[in-house]
């Protein structure tokens, strides 16, 4: 149902040899798209590795670019006659940054600095320039959007939160009308990497080309922390081989770059995630094996799971994988039936022949860059592990620091666009802008995140975030 | 209260037809056969409104955001935009008056499936019907298309026996190998 513009055909050359890529691409997604599935060997067994998460978190894709060492290739884009080579091990030398590297340093200063370009962060950088603030959105991917881009279902919710267009529509949509505004600046390639608190400004490094970097200095009266989460890993013997990735990575694979990253996946996890991508494999002609899942009922919304199974595509509840093998690559899965207590049940294991495993068991907040500033935060595995604490209006407990979207809590695109929305507010307010009117529309968004959470879907993030709200702030 | 019956259902991943009667989604006999109905497979409370929003007559009643979806079936036109509308494709419209009128077949009825993957049936061709378990119906004949361009999902317009009208809930092109 997607069209690809993939751009000027170009050739880049690995491990001496030409592949074809497009302009669009990213380095990851051009070597997938020419059947490269390995991307290194782990340091101490030399076992072969593919790529996990594909957007930047992990560093299951790095390799040498033009001689420079432990680049992401799943965030780096393609250029015509680019020179990529496995790393081996302990070989590869730190990435120390050369004088002939860093070619430029600035500074600079904003009324909000907000760090991720995803929903919440789009979201946010739009109230915030709406009420006259200048404003820095950055993100480390080189094309905004967060994962809105590879979203290809009709969102939920209601129209408030876009409910009816794609995610990657809305991307598209948010970055448009931040572009014409004069008081936002989009930074991609840009990842942030301290925090000097006294000044309480923050040092960034942009990427403007392999071996040119430019060392920022931001000033900033509020920062927004939207840096999403990452895909989790799930333990079994086999996880690391090439093929066993992170439903998220099939995703952007097959819904970005129109790569289809296997022909017979197994999916693990059958919540929305799970199901969601499931779906989707079967949009891009992918046969899916099976969706399996430890719980006894699945957690994802009945429509979503009742879409694959009118197509046929089996869910497995009380079913996990004792182990992937193959070759240097997926070729099978062993799948067996657990009881009550999660026990295997004798005689339940199954092999089945897939040449993907896709990991759909939850995500992660990526915190660092709070935990760098030394924000208050608390272990709450319904939010989805480490978060920070929070006041109603989402400043954490370092003044003039604010969280929103997955970094706070692992949830929906909506509540992170109406999470955007509350930080972005509250930032501009931090700043010495807005008014009454502005009060109101705050009380607006957080009652709109209030009534979405009452849902029966959403009592464990309801209990999560009674154990991390803070008194105070504006509600 | 629907009470074990359901928890199967849900660990099932799917809803039945016997749940959506449960739940008071099927209109009685009387409104299914004089006009077209849409059938709702959503019975659980979740943030979603675009069937409501969609709706030009307000048959669609949903007090807040999170409460089920329940269609007024007299205020109802059968106009279909919920069924393009929803991002879950859990609306069908079930017409079963259009056999009699339209085909001069009572037996037959016709009902829209919301769908989307490659390639799009085309008016004419021959369909595998299946219910919501993937449970094989039967044949239809696709008797139209219609492209949404506000709402982005294709209806497949199929002509079934009209006994099974309310279990088909997906269909699949018939290729010759």
């Amino acid at each position: 149902m997607l069209k690809f513009d993939r751009g000027r055909p170009i050739v880049i050359n690995f491990n001496g040899k030409p592949v074809k890529a497009f302009e669009t691409e990213t380095v990851a997604a051009a070597l997938y798209a020419s059947g490269v599935i390995k991307f290194g060997y782990s340091a101490e067994r030399h076992r072969p590795r593919g790529p996990f998460c594909m957007i930047g978190k992990c560093s299951q894709c790095l390799m040498r670019v033009n001689g420079y060492p432990h680049v992401r290739t799943c965030i780096t884009p393609v250029e015509d006659g680019m020179v990529v080579e496995y790393e081996e091990g302990h070989d590869a030398e730190l990435p120390l940054p050369t004088k002939e590297m860093l070619v430029k340093r600035e500074d600079l200063e904003y009324d909000a600095a907000i760090i991720g370009a995803g929903p919440a962060g789009l979201s946010a950088a739009l109230e915030a320039s709406g009420m006259g603030a200048r404003v820095l959105v950055m993100d480390q991917s080189p094309v905004p959007g967060g994962q809105l881009v590879k979203q290809t279902h009709k969102f939920f919710g209601t129209k408030e939160t876009f409910a009816g267009m794609r995610g990657f529509e809305i991307a598209k949509m948010l970055t448009d009308k931040l572009r014409d505004r004069e008081n936002v600046d989009v930074m991609p390639s840009t990842q942030v990497i301290g925090y000097f608190r006294r000044e309480g400004s923050l040092a960034a490094f942009r990427t403007d080309g392999l071996g040119k970097y430019t060392l920022l200095r931001i000033r900033a009266k509020s920062i927004i922390v939207a840096t999403g989460a990452m895909e989790r890993s799930l333990v079994f013997p086999g996880n690391d081989l090439p093929g066993v990735m992170g439903a998220g990575a099939a995703q952007t694979l097959m819904n970005v770059f129109g790569i289809r990253p296997a022909d017979e996946p197994l999916i693990i996890g059958a919540g929305n995630v799970g199901v969601i991508v499931a779906y989707q494999a079967v949009q891009a002609g992918i046969k899916v094996k099976a969706v399996i899942d430890i719980a006894k009922k699945s957690a994802a919304y009945l429509v979503h799971s009742s879409k694959i199974r009118r197509m046929g595509i089996p869910i497995l509840m009380r079913h996990t994988i004792r182990e992937a093998y193959g070759k240097g690559r997926v070729e099978g899965a062993t799948i067996y039936k657990v009881d009550d207590n999660f026990h295997p049940i004798k005689g339940s294991e199954v092999d089945i022949e897939v040449d993907g495993v896709w990991l759909a068991v939850g995500l992660t907040p990526s915190i660092e860059v709070l935990e760098l500033m030394e924000a208050g935060i608390k272990f709450v595995p319904e939010l989805g592990g480490y978060v920070p604490l929070r006041h109603r209006n989402l400043e954490t407990t370092v003044p003039g620091v604010f969280v929103a979207g997955d970094a706070s809590c692992i949830e929906e695109a909506s509540t992170a666009m109406m999470e955007g929305r509350v930080a972005g507010i509250a930032a501009a307010m931090k700043a010495g802008l807005g008014g009454d009117e502005h009060v109101k529309r705050m009380k607006e968004a957080i009652k709109w995140l209030d009534e979405f959470r009452s849902s029966p879907h959403y009592r464990r993030i309801r209990e999560g975030l009674f154990k991390v709200t803070l008194e105070g702030g504006a509600s | 209260m629907p009470g074990l019956e359901e928890q199967r259902t849900l660990e099932s991943g799917y809803v039945t037809l016997d749940d959506l009667r449960r739940h008071g989604n099927i209109p009685p006999d009387e409104v299914l056969e004089s006009r077209a109905v849409p059938i709702f497979d959503c019975i659980e409370e979740i943030p979603c409104t675009p069937c409501r929003d969609a709706c030009p007559t307000g048959a669609v009643i949903m007090p807040t955001m999170n409460d089920k979806p329940r269609v007024n079936w007299e205020a109802c036109t059968g106009c279909t935009l919920c069924a393009q509308a929803c991002p879950g494709l859990a609306i069908t419209i079930v017409n079963i008056p259009f056999g009699k009128k339209v085909l001069k077949d009572p037996a037959k009825a016709l009902v829209s499936v919301p769908y989307e993957i490659l390639p799009i049936p085309k008016k004419g061709e021959r369909v595998a019907l299946y219910d919501r378990g993937h449970r094989y119906l039967g044949e239809g004949e696709v008797f139209s298309v219609i492209r949404s361009h506000k709402y982005g999902t294709v209806l497949i317009n199929v002509i079934v026996p009209k006994e099974i009208a309310l279990e088909v809930k997906f269909v699949e092109v018939i290729r010759d190998e």
